[in-house]
């Protein structure tokens, strides 16, 4: 039955004669394993080809929808990450196959008369699988894919004259965007792959009509290719492909966060394949006048391979065959100690850990700390598209509107010379390290670390003694504060006065009480002050007793007679947008230990943060994450609002005030208000909570 | 078997599935070959069939309530005299990207002497184009292919022609709360069918 189905296509499409034809070639010497890799460099471009298509069915170009396709592909997908994985794997495998198979063709001479076409096919092959691998790694458009490219491109305008023009025909332009990457891609899935094929093409024919390159020394019986060598290529492949599915299962490919032109990314570079060229580079420094970024990066690399081109007739001479193989060799060697050399300048911190102060360490530890960086980003963005999906826009414009992200970059820059923002717990990842504080008060200034600023635990701190209290870096460091009148009151009065046990015992809790009702004044969206109203209501009734000494000096509520900064609404966003905004409309003038050096960061002087920046730093600060633009939840600490109802009052009717000077929506709501405050207590608060929150945002 | 090819291989032709090493060679072939297309047509086939999530902090007002329905037009924008169209807006999610307020569909409204509300989808259910409300007619055509519907949705003969609509307009649930906000089931259908069976 299937015989006379055989026999029937084989008679209508002559399938025999052309299967004979592929696969009875005679290999002299027989089938040997160390045939493999060219077949395996074919099966690992084909598997390329296959996962690159259905790759294609999930990726958009563009610089809005590439990493959010990439995204999907990797994270949403059904069997995405695996596919990607294989393709991302495959690809360097395919890198580390290529110097084999050239370092064979070469050793065994296989290069020379009469295959000298072959020869020179092999290497047009190698070039355009080089840039498939540099196109390929453009396109997720994340960071990392997005600056160690744009080096390669900026290298692109080195030769002179035409490099001006080169660069803009290879970028698409002036500047990275859709048309760099509608164009990589154009070369990545449709021109290279093309061009692959075909130069593989005429690659096999050569080989067919030229044969193996056998050495007439070895004695064994000819075989033909079908069925042992394909059956020691096939086991090869499979080989190949399990491992490459491990790996890509092990280690799924990675995603940076997205691209950005304005955040520069100081961990870009090359896939590690390419990391001897990026080596090589910094070689080329021009100390020497000739040796500069040119020669290094076009002209040696031409030269190199312009010695390639040159092999099969080198050969020809006594000892050309020995100087090929020594240079093929020392170029292979030297490619591999390159990138040695580039993979230890990174971690050199990790293998030397006590050469501290030395410039390479410095330099690798900025690196991890890039890489570490980019992962925070990251995990980030990966959130927020979990949370709110990608906009049209792109995912920029979700990281633009989020506190947690921006607030980040904001601190790192604003704020980190002076503060930390020393993370623990679950938001370890957030940390920042302040700057180093000196053992004496001369030198840089080390002031609060403001992770958890406003809570009870960051207030418990602050009123107590020794290096985890006010005393230490954490609170006030090297500012004037640490010799202030605060630190005298804590260090001096308050824990100074509490001798016996059960006076400190009691100070501490006391100290707690206080704590839970300061907090309460911040309004922090993250605590459960719900659960806390005994701490709190204790709290406002030490305060207000003045049992601590605290309204002393500051006002609070009632306690109008302090000559340093109310406790009212401390640490609120409004107090924060104040306190960053223009802090001396905080601290009193009154006192030597007022503000020591915070500059104002948007006053009517100086503007060094948009509205919306400082919004979005409070928002960190208060480790509320609600995007900008939409209203933060409305905290109300207290939910026995009887003994605030005064105090809600006043604020009401400043809030209306505000609404009218805004002219904002908010008139009629604060309106509403004013009318039924005297009634629902509660519902006013917790309105007025909201509308300090939209006054932030304005 | 033909021996066509030089014949200079140590070993004779035995076929071409003449040995072990053969078949076994052409079952590796086969599994290479097929290896790499299953993973791709896995992620192909199944990622559409996939039930797909919103956003976890996707706004409520952005979907349909529990029951499917989205609000559309106030009661006062309805008219009796006849039909009107009214897109259907709502949050979309389209792969990666959750876009607020998009136009996911239309329907036509009208309303009856009692005050009723009747909704057809826009949708012709022969082939799948955009009905049209035409004034002259009094009527709802299709563009495509001369299906048309009196405005109860159902089928009509126009002058001879046929009409190849399996089924009448396909008519939607209204829902009209105390603060006449008019609420729509929005569905679609298959088309071509003679029953209505929802996608």
């Amino acid at each position: 039955m299937f015989g006379k189905l055989y026999k029937w296509i084989d008679s209508r499409t002559g399938i025999q004669e052309s299967l004979e034809e592929a696969l009875y070639e005679n290999i002299p010497g027989g089938s040997k394993w160390r045939y493999v890799s060219g077949s395996m460099l074919v099966f690992a471009f084909m598997t390329q080809a296959i996962t690159g298509i259905f790759l294609w069915m999930n990726y958009s170009p563009g610089s809005q929808n590439a990493w959010a396709s990439v995204y999907y592909i990797t994270y949403n997908l059904e069997g995405g990450s695996l596919l990607r994985g294989i393709h991302h794997v495959m690809a360097q495998a395919m890198v580390c196959l290529l110097p084999i198979h050239i370092l064979q063709v070469v050793i065994e001479k296989a290069y020379v008369k009469p295959r000298e076409f072959n020869w020179w096919l092999g290497l047009v092959l190698m070039k355009i699988t080089l840039a498939l691998g540099l196109t390929g790694y453009l396109l997720p458009w994340d960071q990392k894919g997005y600056w160690a490219t744009k080096v390669a491109t900026e290298l692109a305008a080195l030769p002179p004259v035409i490099g001006g023009y080169l660069q803009k025909i290879v970028v698409g332009g002036q500047e990275y965007g859709h048309f760099t990457l509608t164009r990589f891609f154009a070369l990545h899935a449709g021109v290279l792959p093309g061009l692959l094929v075909g130069f593989l093409v005429l690659h096999l024919a050569m080989f067919r009509k030229h044969g193996i390159t056998s050495h007439s020394s070895e004695k064994r019986a000819d075989q033909m290719f079908w069925p042992m060598q394909v059956l020691k290529d096939g086991i090869a492949c499979a080989l190949l492909f399990a491992l490459v599915v491990y790996v890509a299962i092990i280690h799924p490919a990675e995603l940076g966060p997205p691209a950005e032109p304005t955040e520069p990314y100081g961990a870009a570079r090359p896939e590690w394949y390419f990391l001897f060229l990026f080596q090589m580079l910094k070689y080329f420094d021009g100390s020497m006048g000739w040796n500069n970024e040119f020669v290094g990066a076009i002209v040696f690399p031409a030269v190199l391979f312009g010695f390639m081109f040159l092999m099969p007739f080198i050969a020809r001479i006594k000892i050309g065959h020995a100087l090929n193989v020594l240079i093929i060799a020392l170029t292979v060697g030297g490619a591999g100690y390159l990138t040695y050399e580039a993979v230890q300048e990174d971690n050199y911190n990790l293998n030397n850990p006590d050469d501290i102060d030395s410039a390479a360490y410095k330099k690798a530890a900025k690196f991890h700390a890039e890489v570490k960086r980019a992962d925070t980003e990251f995990r980030l963005i990966d959130e927020l598209v979990k949370d709110y999906g990608i906009p049209l826009e792109g995912p920029l414009a979700l990281q633009q509107k989020d506190p947690y992200t921006m607030g980040l970059r904001l601190f790192r820059r604003q704020c980190a010379s002076c503060h930390a923002y020393n993370a623990t717990g679950e938001n370890e990842y957030l940390a920042i390290a302040g700057p180093e504080i000196p053992a004496t008060a001369e030198g840089p200034m080390g002031a609060p670390d403001l992770y958890g600023f406003g809570s009870p635990d960051w207030i418990k701190g602050l009123l107590s003694t020794g290096e985890n209290g006010i005393e230490g870096a954490k609170y006030f460091g090297n500012t004037s504060h640490s010799e202030g009148e605060m630190i005298a009151h804590v260090r001096d009065t308050m824990w100074a006065e509490a001798e016996s046990d059960e006076a400190k015992q009691n100070l501490v809790k006391m100290i707690e009480d206080v704590a839970w009702a300061l907090s309460a004044e911040a309004r922090l969206p993250y605590l459960d002050y719900a659960g806390n109203q005994d701490k709190i209501q204790a709290g406002i009734g030490h305060l207000n007793d003045d049992v601590l000494g605290c309204v002393g000096c500051h006002n609070y509520k009632e306690n109008e007679f302090g000559y340093v900064f109310t406790l009212d609404n401390y640490a609120s966003s409004e107090w924060l947008t104040t306190m960053i905004a223009d802090p001396n409309q905080i601290y009193s003038e009154d006192l030597g230990t007022s503000n020591d050096r915070m500059p104002a960061f948007h006053s009517d002087a100086t503007k060094l943060l948009t509205e919306d920046e400082i919004e979005l730093l409070v928002r960190f600060l208060r480790q509320d994450r609600t995007l900008l633009g939409t209203a933060s939840p409305e905290v109300n600490p207290l939910v026995d609002d009887a003994s605030e109802q005064e105090n809600t009052e006043e604020a009401a009717e400043s809030t209306e005030e505000n609404s009218e000077e805004d002219s904002d929506s908010e008139a009629s709501e604060s309106t509403d208000e004013s009318s039924d405050e005297a009634d629902e207590a509660t519902d006013e608060s917790s309105e007025e909570d909201s509308q300090e929150s939209d006054a932030a945002t304005r | 078997m033909s021996d066509t090819t030089n014949s200079s291989g140590g070993e004779s032709r035995r076929g071409f599935f003449g040995s072990f090493s053969a078949w076994l060679a052409a079952l590796v072939g086969a599994v290479l070959g097929v290896g790499p297309v299953c993973v791709g047509l896995y992620s192909f086939i199944m990622d559409p069939l996939r039930e797909k999530t919103r956003p976890r902090k996707s706004r409520a007002e952005g979907s349909a309530d529990a029951n499917g329905f989205y609000r559309v037009a106030s009661s006062d924008e309805i008219s009796t005299d006849k039909p009107r169209r009214f897109t259907i807006v709502a949050d979309k999610l389209d792969a990666w990207n959750f876009i607020e307020n998009q136009a996911l569909g239309a329907v036509y409204l009208q309303k009856n002497e009692n005050g009723d509300i009747s909704c057809f989808h826009t949708t012709c259910p022969h082939a799948g184009c955009s009905v049209a409300y035409e004034q002259d007619s009094n009527a709802y055509h299709c563009p495509c292919h001369n299906s048309s519907f009196k405005l109860d949705g159902s089928k009509l003969d126009v002058g001879g022609s046929t009409n190849p609509s399996p089924r009448p307009l396909d008519k939607l649930d209204v829902k009209v709360d105390d603060d006449n906000n008019v609420y729509i089931r929005y569905v679609d259908y298959y088309t071509g069918k003679h029953d209505k069976i929802e996608k």
